[in-house]
């Protein structure tokens, strides 16, 4: 188990690295050139020189990428002569566009992400798995006619729909927010009510989507995990319904969704890039997009692609080895 | 200054210019002169954006920032009258005795600071932090933005791609350079600037937030983009990216020593991140009565809140400071002939791209100048071009013929590239839907005449950064242009002159010489009513030699709160008077 | 004596869109402790139906049963379809138990063997966790499994297919029921290990003196093992009797059929399978008159023509057998000469 789990880790240290030195490389082959862009319309070339070696791309992609890597363990110093700014370990690099080391900045955004996400994820497995189970106990049934009304109305709203209706006809219409609010930061241990008046309605748009596909895919598994023999044979030995429902359908119909949860929530640690447009908040999915779509901005982009990578790329690992646990099938392999 | 491709949009209107002048007139709505100011409350700012582009005031080069933030938080030596109307664009004295005096032809300027003029520290703005402000401006490594005047003004050497000698105050390189070209008085209240050359219109530029005053001991380099100390009214209580702006009363800040501001609101927040759908729906249905929308609506919300009666109070429509245009190129190759240029620009269909635009009243008027009526004294209507009576909006092909036929005697080289099938014109665009749409109508325009067009389609995304190699090629080139202060020694010389941004690429025959020489003469003249006169005849010539094709002046329409008084159009930045706002109780 | 499973009448139907499924029709049997009943047919015959509708398996919204089967208990007689669901599940793995076809699809896969057994254990004794592994490692050397005390934590998928099926039926026993139901259990498996299970269930029976129904189709398996055998076709039950009868006196010609079809060591290569022409019917449209009637070759001996229009009656050749056939007794030629 041990080195199977190290084994991994490498491999995810390996292609952490492949994916940072090919994120410099795209950036490279990008036709934009950055070092023109803030540049004012007094721009000489000179000017975009002094440019281009202050945002650091006067350098061949392997340099920095080197330096990258170099700040992330010792940590790194921008600009030069008196006004030079020093970023600590790990450095993730400097915006200029945001004047802030970026390392800050994500760690500013980070919490609006993972409260989006955890929110969102709770929510939507809870619903989901729930209305699943409703559905597939009650089939053909009114709860669960019902519940595909619901699962069709899930799956075809996309978030961008969705979230505007939520935001102008619920929170702004009745007034739940202060439109000037939305989005701010409460601590959810110290203020909790004022947390989830940031968070409620974001993470229920974006577990709405979820939640329907859950719920089918429930569905589907607890009437496919029912008709199997393990079930006759459960009911054979005296078992009462419930005890077979809880322990034996829900263990192996619900064991594959271990496997989609885990990659869908390490999916949204990433940023939930519309959901947080539209609720304002200020979390790594609207950071990463401003960097790619207007800004540019190479250490924000390469800090965003990275963490990003990163979650999924540990979340791969976490969930095979929760799967292992759950079906001893897997494990002798 | 120079507008980017987002703001391309071409419209005309049908009325005339006479009609067109009442119009701005009329809408040029204001609710200032009724209502008695309240002190106190709350004033609110919302935006899309995420942040400022930059706080730092060498950084700044937008003329609604450097109106926002020069009235709240950064005073200048120099501003414009804080009035609606033409009048606005008259220098009035700020953190000077007066605005400016010159000497030796204008290559000295004079300025003394008022008594009473402070930090938020309590500290005086003294004329040290002038010169220190302007010494930012040359390091260029550190500060890539903002106006770069200060480098060419300056009695400093300069070397032949711009850069100059002095390379900032944090490599020093070149600093006894700079300390001969400013000097201050011993009494640290009076700022001479020596200037290379005469430069009538010197004062202007310090209406930009550039050319005030940063206190040394307070310079944090980059990270003073997002900390300014502050001289104004209004002092940074916070200010975080994507989150929220705050300002607060700056104890230190006397009105005694402060004509033009009246800081009535106690506190003033601008929230930034807002989305589109949620800032207009608020806007909208005034869901923050204390609230300014600071980004203008998207085009269908912006129509729906224009044609309600019921918002009548809440909006005002106005000249912008841009004006687009449609550049021909003058090169050998190219459109090298006059008759040719006339016959398209009387071929050209305007109205179509009206229509296609959507809206007339919201994007602008056909124009006959680069320099726009909001630039002030040096505007003046052309004769000819959309005031000829062979003029018509719709495009005028029996017209145009005429004048092409000309052209097989006048010039048969260039008649023979635009007519000759083998041949044709050439218009390049970028690849956008909007475009695509415009490009059917422009072409099937001129085809009528007789003309051979052909649109090529360049990549939006990128279009803008290659536009220094696409002027080479094309026979046409769309593209914009805002002055930076009101004089149009900022207009004329860049777009017809040796300046950034000339697409006519004239050719060098005596005429065009002749014009240079009388633009140069302009540039320093020293009699103000004498050179608005000399910019209204080159402005004449221009449009004469049909180096436009179409000139629209653009428009903007700014919406507000039902409880926001004291509101006007402040001509000369194109934005809100921030400075005489207040929220009604 | 009377017998401790007795099934009287017994209908099993399904009422699905395109009419009703008539699994079971008057399924009558009996069988006593100690006592083996095979029941012989061809797929879709319904032999399993009617043993899970006394094991109380069906869904009760989707089935119709009609009819009876009583369990006489020590403590009294209970008719398990009439019964409440509720008191019918209590009886089942600690009266009778029922082990399926594939081992490998009947055994949950996440669970450990012992845990399985353990918990079918639990279900009627007290005791603690220990004492379940304890109590199913000791089953697991009851069915034969070597080094039983490592190999109760092992999982299905670690237990070759003859040792699955020790597996389950050692979890059916654990609570010492007096009936097993047998669906198919070597079907799945190899010859070889075909007959190590059929042993180890007779041996278990004589120690724990249970009743053992065995649903097969192979003939084989039967003649080693059966006391009586009921055969099945089109959800009746064609002939019923003891293993002698059926296979020295067969009385219906479908049950002649199956002999016929039955390789015999003494025949040599030369003797050719006789198989039975046809299809079985289609339980949803049984024929107006017997079953059997399209591929019967003696239809044309019975000169009344009942064969087609009216089912016959389960009618008795003797004490113990009967069948189901309009040919009177002694009709029907008998061409096996010798046992199998």
């Amino acid at each position: 188990m041990f080195s199977y789990v190290s084994r991994r880790l490498l491999y995810t240290v390996i292609l952490l690295l492949i994916v940072s030195l090919t994120i410099f490389f795209i950036f490279d082959l990008i036709p934009v050139d950055p070092a023109r862009l803030v540049c004012s319309k007094q721009c000489t070339p000179s000017l975009v020189e002094a440019n281009r070696h202050r945002l650091g791309l006067d350098v061949s992609v392997f340099e920095q990428w080197w330096r990258f890597l170099v700040g992330l363990f010792a940590g790194r110093t921008f600009g030069e002569e008196g006004i030079a700014i020093t970023c600590a370990a790990p450095a993730l690099g400097y915006s200029f566009s945001r004047h802030e080391c970026v390392t800050t900045i994500v760690a500013e955004a980070f919490p609006f992400t993972l409260s989006l996400a955890l929110g969102a994820f709770i929510l939507w497995l809870s619903v989901g798995i729930s209305l699943g189970v409703l559905s597939a106990r009650k089939k053909g049934k009114f709860a669960d006619r019902a519940s595909s009304v619901f699962v069709l109305v899930g799956t075809s709203l996309p978030t961008f729909i969705s979230g505007i209706l939520v935001v102008l006809f619920i929170v702004l219409k009745f007034n739940l927010v202060n439109p000037l609010e939305l989005g701010n930061w409460h601590n959810p241990f110290t203020d909790p009510f004022g947390w989830l008046q940031t968070f409620f309605f974001p993470c229920a748009t974006l577990a709405l989507a979820y939640a329907a596909t859950y719920t089918r895919f429930t569905r589907s598994n607890v009437i496919e995990t029912s008709s199997e023999d393990f079930i006759r044979t459960a009911r054979a030995k005296g078992l009462s319904e419930k005890v077979i429902l809880r322990k034996h359908t829900l263990r192996a119909a619900l064991a594959p969704i271990v496997t989609i949860a885990g990659l869908d929530f390490a999916g949204l640690l990433g940023g939930a890039i519309i959901t947080e447009g539209i609720f304002g908040l200020n979390g790594l999915g609207k950071l990463s997009i401003k960097a790619v779509t207007q800004t540019y901005d190479l250490p924000i982009i390469v800090a965003t692609t990275l963490i990003a990578s990163a979650f999924v790329l540990i979340m791969n690992l976490i969930v095979d080895i929760a799967y292992a646990f759950i079906d001893p099938r897997v494990r002798t392999s | 200054m120079k507008i980017t491709a987002r703001r391309l949009i071409a419209t005309t209107s049908v009325v005339a210019l006479a009609a067109s002048v009442v119009l701005v007139g009329g809408m040029n709505s204001a609710n200032a002169a009724t209502a008695k100011p309240v002190t106190g409350g709350t004033l609110n700012y919302y935006t899309h954006a995420e942040q400022f582009p930059n706080l730092d005031p060498q950084r700044i080069y937008t003329g609604r920032d450097i109106a926002f933030l020069g009235s709240y938080v950064m005073r200048t030596l120099v501003s414009y009258k804080p009035v609606p109307g033409k009048d606005g664009a008259t220098l009035v004295a700020d953190m000077a005795t007066n605005t400016g005096v010159p000497s030796n032809k204008a290559k000295t300027w004079t300025f003394t600071l008022r008594p009473g003029v402070s930090w938020e520290d309590g500290k005086p703005v003294t004329c040290a932090d002038v010169k220190y402000g302007w010494s930012r401006t040359f390091a260029t490594d550190v500060y890539v933005e903002g106006p770069a005047y200060p480098l060419s003004w300056l009695d400093i050497p300069q070397a032949k791609d711009g850069s100059s000698a002095y390379k900032g105050p944090y490599k020093k390189t070149g600093q006894a350079l700079f300390d001969k070209s400013i000097n201050c008085s011993k009494d640290n209240r009076t700022i001479t600037f020596n200037l290379s050359r005469t430069v009538p219109d010197f004062n202007y530029y310090l209406t930009y937030l550039a050319g005030g005053p940063v206190p040394q001991a307070k310079d944090t380099g980059d990270k003073y983009d997002l900390r300014p100390m502050s001289s104004g009214p209004y002092m940074i209580k916070k200010y975080a990216i994507n989150d929220e702006m705050v300002l607060v009363r700056n104890p230190n800040w006397k009105k005694s020593s402060d004509p033009i501001r009246t800081p009535y609101p106690d506190d003033i927040v601008v929230t930034f991140g807002m989305d589109e759908d949620v800032r207009d729906q608020i806007d909208l249905e005034d869901q923050i009565p204390n609230g300014i929308n600071m980004d203008g609506l998207q085009p269908s919300n912006n129509v729906a809140f224009f044609e309600d009666p019921t918002k009548k109070n809440r909006r005002m429509n106005n000249y912008d400071p841009y004006t687009t245009y449609l550049a021909a190129n003058n090169s050998a190759g190219h459109l090298d002939c006059l008759d040719v240029r006339k016959a398209v620009f009387f071929a050209f269909d305007n109205q179509s791209l009206i229509d296609l635009s959507g809206g007339l009243t919201y994007y602008g008027e056909m124009g006959d100048n680069p320099v726009k009526p909001v630039i002030g004294m040096d505007y003046a209507p052309t004769k000819g071009n959309i005031h000829d009576p062979n003029f018509k909006i719709g495009g005028n092909p029996e017209y145009a013929k005429t004048i092409l036929e000309k052209a097989k005697t006048s010039c048969p080289d260039a008649y023979d590239r635009a007519t000759n099938p083998a041949k044709g014109l050439k218009y390049y665009r970028a690849d956008t839907a909007t475009n695509k749409k415009a490009a059917v109508l422009v072409e099937a325009a001129l085809k009528k005449a007789g003309f051979v067009i052909e649109t090529v389609y360049k990549p939006s995304g990128t279009y803008n950064a290659n536009l220094e190699t696409y002027k080479n090629e094309t026979d046409f080139l769309s593209s914009g242009w805002g002055a930076d202060w009101a004089n149009a020694s900022t207009v004329i010389p860049e777009l017809w002159g040796d300046g950034c941004c000339n697409y006519t690429k004239n050719k060098k025959t005596p005429e065009y010489a002749g014009f240079i020489k009388k633009v140069n003469l302009a540039l320093v003249e020293l009699d103000r009513k004498k050179q608005a006169k000399m910019w209204q005849e080159l402005s004449q010539y221009g449009m004469d030699q049909y180096w436009y094709i179409r000139t629209v002046f653009g428009k903007s329409q700014q919406t507000w709160g039902s409880k926001i008084g004291g509101v006007y159009y402040w001509e000369p930045q194109g934005s809100f008077g921030f400075g005489q706002l207040y929220v009604k109780q | 004596m009377s017998q401790f499973l007795e099934v009287s009448n017994l209908n099993v139907t399904f009422p699905t869109e395109d009419g009703d499924v008539r699994a079971s029709n008057e399924i009558t049997y009996s069988v006593g402790l100690g006592e083996t009943l095979a029941i012989v047919g061809e797929s879709g015959s319904g032999k399993s139906v009617s043993n899970l509708a006394v094991m109380g398996l069906h869904n009760p919204s989707r089935t119709k049963i009609t009819g009876s089967a009583v369990l006489n208990l020590s403590s009294g007689p209970v008719d398990v379809i009439s019964a409440p669901t509720e008191s019918v599940r209590k009886l089942r793995g600690k009266e009778m138990s029922m082990i399926f076809q594939d081992p490998m699809s009947a055994l949950h896969p996440f669970f450990s063997i012992g845990d399985q057994i353990a918990e079918a254990w639990h279900l009627y004794n007290k005791g603690s966790k220990k004492d379940g592994i304890k109590k199913a490692t000791e089953m697991l050397e009851l069915v034969g499994i070597p080094d039983a005390a490592n190999r109760v934590n092992d999982y299905p998928h670690q237990f070759s297919g003859g040792m699955r099926q020790r597996a389950m039926i050692a979890m059916a026993l654990v609570n010492n029921p007096a009936l097993l139901i047998a669906d198919e259990p070597t079907t799945a498996l190899d010859v070889t290990v075909q007959s190590q299970i059929l042993t180890l269930l007779k041996n278990l029976q004589k120690e724990l003196n249970m009743a053992i129904i065995l649903i097969t189709h192979d003939l084989g398996v039967v003649a080693e093992f059966a006391d009586r055998i009921c055969v099945m076709y089109g959800g009746r039950i064609v002939e019923s009797g003891s293993v002698e009868d059926i296979f020295y006196r067969p009385s219906h010609p479908y049950t002649l059929g199956l002999l016929n079809s039955v390789p015999r060591l003494s025949s040599g290569t030369s003797h050719r399978l006789k198989a039975i022409p046809g299809q079985p019917p289609s339980l949803i449209e049984l024929p107006a008159g017997c079953a059997f009637a399209p591929r019967c070759e003696y239809v044309s001996r019975v000169t009344s023509g009942a064969c087609l229009t009216q089912v016959p009656q389960l009618i008795e050749k003797s004490t113990s057998h009967s069948s189901r056939c309009h040919l009177s007794a002694g009709e029907l030629n008998n061409p096996v000469k010798d046992k199998a």
